[in-house]
């Protein structure tokens, strides 16, 4: 019932920065946020204040202080330092993940919205990769390759792609039924015309939304693989390496894993309110569902 | 025991929009007797869904509210009723049938689930009485094969079907009266007389006081006794059904009159009928205080007058009444 | 009925099919030679070959790819590398951790987020529906082992009230049991409870929306407990769905909960393989956690039928 007034809101087509913060203070905050960790990523080594990689066996498993912000490692690392440049190794895992997801995706949605003979193998495929659990399937695909930055960027890619080309597929089958889309087709205008004029302008805006949830799903598939030892190679200040080397001295040097775990977190719940504000602004039949 | 079962007085019903507040009724009085069926009709928008919504208190509570006027029912004042006693009331003595009979039924919940959980919950019967009476009320209403019906949820009726289901249900506690908004609205021509039809029996088995509320002036000369005209939230115009159509004194009861198609006026040696003529411009916004009337603008009658000054209710005999400054002006031009 | 279930029934056979396709051809892309890799490290040339002869890996891959198929039907899942086991025995030995984990979340989420989306729709933009939506948010973004490190370093290590890790079997008593497995669960469903809660307040309100909440006010029906027990079973079909899409969140999370809570089931196991590069294991696993995920979204599909009288089945 407290739903009328949600119709009575009418979004103005003119855009103003101020106008868009009051109304979608979700995008603003997960913005800022997003736009101050990709600051720390790429300044990293100006806002490290130790070597990240340098052993220091004296100094091991050092609680926080004003040497070290966030404590030090078993093998004397600065926490903060490994933290910072942790933000990195994220940034650079979400961004490619969604980029190349939603690349793949996108085509092979339009294909299969668009094709039908496509349709029928390429969503059988998609339906077998997705029953599949995301993290079991990516590191399935890890033991097919020594470990690297581009091989756990490939194997958390595959098992998004199918959830970006069910979006995109959906509609581009409920564009397909449009009218002017069936009068354009009586009308002999050629396919990739088709596509490229009418049906991909209208998959950008769910495809966006979708991108941003994948991105943050890749940076959480990315430190759940490096902590379980099947991600990025261990010497790479990942999150989740960090975490996964600091668990045997958990118990005597907890910030080893809460702090680089709560970086973790915000970076997620950023990037979350970014696609929540972008989904409420862009998507709104999409909104009201959920 | 007064002659009236309901009275509303002065009603004003408002909602908060973030255009402002919108008077959707503003300032309403009626009565309703006893067994009596009152038409109450106007454009959409006029704030008579509104004033039906506002008797049972159905007026979401995030939104809108009763800002003033009585409502009296059975003498009993319930605008200040507390929220369990008019639960009490609700579907018990006071039911409603709403215009959407397709959305309006729980899609799963069977129909005999639906009328009997009514019962059960106002008449303290248990649950199998409760089912024999919902099989009772669905006989009542003509459904053929009523005990098998029961068990049918609503996607397997059609939309007449259902329309008659929520009937039975409103009926179901024999209800002192019955609110209807636009019953029929959503229905085919001819399922539409068949409802109207089954109503009025009930209503004369029953005795229970219909308010049928519609923008259809031919199903208020079919089925009411009383009609008010609502135009903006407000009363222009009420009479008995036969004065109103003979002799409608307001000119937007006029207006809707002369929008009605007719059968009874002679075609032209050319064979063409008088044109349907529509009431020009449109209904005002209700976010601003309307100082005169509200119909004014639109008005073929209007004087200065009438732009600042609303008209008061002006009782021209035999329960006719007329908010309208011009009213002899009115009266002396043809239908 | 039996129709439409046999129906879904055949339906998942080409979904499992590719799954099959995709294990299948796991062990065929890892590098080397697929016999050496089964015939474990220090394998001399015979063993190599004796498998190669076996596996019937030098005949076409189709009929290689049948064979095996064949052997999985016949519950032959193959040999781990390294334990020497036959995978089936492995996956049926660490069954029951990952199921009794699985299932106490399953239940813990179910019982509580329900309730709580059904109170943050009911007070839809009052404070507790403010709260509940923060607490979904956060949760949402929360990665499990993060919050699993949280609620040891609390729970087990300051306050020593549970375990700090570890799984006792319920043949040991019900509070070992229970107690094993309290931090495990709540780490493991938080982001789960967090989706349920989530549609179901979505869904609460899209119902509470409907005329027939209308005409449900409108009979006066008693309470607000009434009304929204009313709407819940309206609500019901994209709760369940959630709920069966959440399974999948599940599956995933068991790896991880399991390597942090030190709890012998199949998702350590599935690490462990993973990490000595066990295929046979490997692949029977991502086959039985596939299965799992294929008959959730069955039982689900087939409960669609009973919720909701307006699917035809």
């Amino acid at each position: 019932m407290a739903v009328i007034t949600d119709d009575l809101v009418l979004p103005s087509r003119r855009f103003s920065l101020a106008t868009a913060i009051r109304r979608n203070p979700t995008i603003a905050f997960g913005a800022v946020l997003l736009a101050a960790l990709i600051i720390v990523g790429i300044f990293a080594p100006y806002i490290a204040t130790h070597d990240p990689f340098k052993l220091s066996p004296i100094n091991r498993l050092k609680p926080p202080s004003e040497r070290w912000w966030f404590g030090t490692d078993q093998f004397g690392r600065d926490v903060f330092s490994r933290t910072v440049y942790g933000a990195r190794v994220s940034l650079i895992v979400g961004l490619s993940v969604a980029l190349f997801s939603s690349a793949v995706g996108l085509g092979l949605g339009l294909l299969c919205g668009y094709f039908r003979k496509v349709d029928g193998i390429v969503m059988r495929i998609m339906d077998g990769l997705m029953a599949i659990p995301s993290i079991l399937l990516a590191i399935a695909l890890i033991t097919l390759s020594r470990p690297s930055l581009g091989i756990v960027i490939l194997a958390i890619v595959i098992p998004e792609v199918p959830r970006i080309v069910r979006v995109v597929r959906s509609v581009v089958l409920s564009i397909r039924s449009q009218p002017y889309i069936e009068s354009a087709i009586a009308g002999g205008t050629k396919n990739t015309k088709l596509l490229l004029r009418h049906v991909l302008p209208n998959t950008l805006a769910p495809l966006i939304v979708q991108s941003t949830y994948v991105c943050a799903a890749g940076m959480l598939i990315e430190a759940s693989l490096s902590f379980l030892g099947a991600g990025v190679p261990p010497e790479v200040p990942s999150w989740g390496n960090i975490i996964a080397q600091g668990r045997t001295f958990f118990q005597i040097a907890p910030w080893t894993i809460l702090i680089p775990g709560v970086f973790l977190a915000i970076t997620v719940l950023a990037v979350n309110l970014l696609g929540d504000g972008l989904r409420d602004r862009l998507d709104p039949r999409l909104a009201r569902r959920l | 025991m007064s002659a009236n079962i309901l009275e509303v007085r002065d009603l004003q019903t408002q909602f908060n929009t973030l255009d402002g507040v919108v008077r959707a009724v503003d300032g309403v009085s009626f009565d309703l007797a006893r067994g009596e069926t009152l038409g109450i009709v106007g454009e959409s928008g006029c704030g008579k869904s509104v004033t039906a919504l506002s008797i049972l208190r159905l007026i979401p509570p995030e939104t809108g509210r009763i800002a003033a006027g009585s409502i009296k029912f059975e003498g009993e004042e319930l605008t200040t009723l507390g929220e369990e006693e008019m639960k009490r009331l609700r579907g018990h003595r006071i039911s409603m049938i709403f215009q959407e009979p397709m959305t309006s039924l729980n899609p799963v919940l069977t129909v005999g689930t639906q009328i009997a959980e009514n019962v059960v919950r106002h008449m303290g019967v248990p649950w199998r009485a409760a089912r024999e009476r919902a099989c009772e009320m669905l006989d009542l209403v003509r459904i053929a094969d009523a005990r098998r019906r029961l068990d049918e949820y609503p996607h397997q009726l059609s939309g007449g079907m259902r329309q008659r289901v929520m009937i039975a249900m409103a009926l179901s506690c024999d209800p002192q009266v019955l609110i209807a908004d636009e019953p029929t609205t959503a229905l085919d021509v001819t399922i539409q007389a068949q409802i109207l039809q089954l109503m009025l029996e009930l209503k004369e088995k029953t005795g229970t006081a219909i308010v049928l509320i519609t923008h259809d002036l031919g199903v208020v000369a079919e089925t009411t006794e009383r009609v008010v005209v609502m135009y903006a939230g407000r009363k222009v115009e009420e009479a008995p059904v036969e004065a109103l159509f003979t002799e409608p004194l307001h000119p937007y009861t006029r207006g809707l009159m002369r929008a009605i198609p007719r059968l009874d006026i002679e075609a032209d040696a050319a064979g063409t009928r008088p044109r349907l003529q529509e009431i020009p411009g449109l209904v005002p916004r209700l976010t601003q205080p309307i100082p005169g009337c509200a119909f004014a603008p639109r008005c073929g009658f209007a004087t200065g007058r009438c732009a600042v000054e609303s008209p008061p209710l002006l009782d021209v005999g035999a329960g006719h009444t007329v908010a309208c400054w011009e009213v002899d002006r009115v009266r002396a031009s043809a239908l | 009925m039996t129709a439409y279930i046999v129906r879904r029934l055949f339906a998942t056979l080409p979904v499992m099919a590719v799954v099959a396709l995709f294990v299948f051809f796991l062990l065929r892309f890892a590098p080397g030679d697929p016999a050496a890799i089964i015939a474990g490290e220090d394998a001399t040339a015979e063993a190599i070959a004796a498998v190669r002869g076996k596996l019937g890996l030098d005949r076409p891959m189709v009929e290689q790819f049948f064979v095996w198929i064949l052997q999985l039907a016949q519950g032959d899942m193959g040999v781990s590398i390294f334990s020497n086991l036959a995978v089936t025995r492995l996956i049926s030995q660490r069954l029951e951790p990952t199921v009794a984990l699985t299932l106490s979340t399953l239940f813990v989420a179910v019982a509580l987020a329900i309730p709580v989306g059904v109170v943050a729709a009911w007070k839809a933009r009052k404070l507790v529906d403010r709260l509940v939506m923060g607490f979904a948010v956060l949760g949402f973004a929360m990665p499990g082992f993060v919050l699993a490190y949280i609620l040891i370093y609390f729970f087990a290590v300051q306050w020593q009230l549970l375990p700090v890790q570890g799984y006792r079997p319920i043949g040991e008593g019900l509070w070992p049991f229970v107690e094993c497995l309290i931090l495990p669960s709540v780490a493991l469903g938080v982001t789960y409870m967090a989706l349920i809660a989530r549609i179901t307040r979505a869904s609460m309100l899209e119902v509470l929306a409907q005329d027939y909440i209308r005409t449900a006010n409108a009979k006066g029906l008693a309470t607000d407990r009434v009304l929204l027990l009313l709407a819940l079973k309206n609500a019901a079909v994209p709760i369940i769905t959630v709920i069966g899409i959440g399974i999948a969140l599940l599956i995933s999370g068991v790896v991880i909960t399991e390597t942090v809570f030190n709890i012998p089931g199949l998702g350590r196991l599935t690490v462990v393989a993973v990490l000595k590069r066990d295929y046979p294991v490997v692949q029977g696993l991502i086959l039985v956690f596939a299965a799992a995920k294929v008959l959730v979204n069955l039982i689900i599909d087939i409960s669609y039928a009973f919720l909701d009288p307006r699917i035809r089945y």
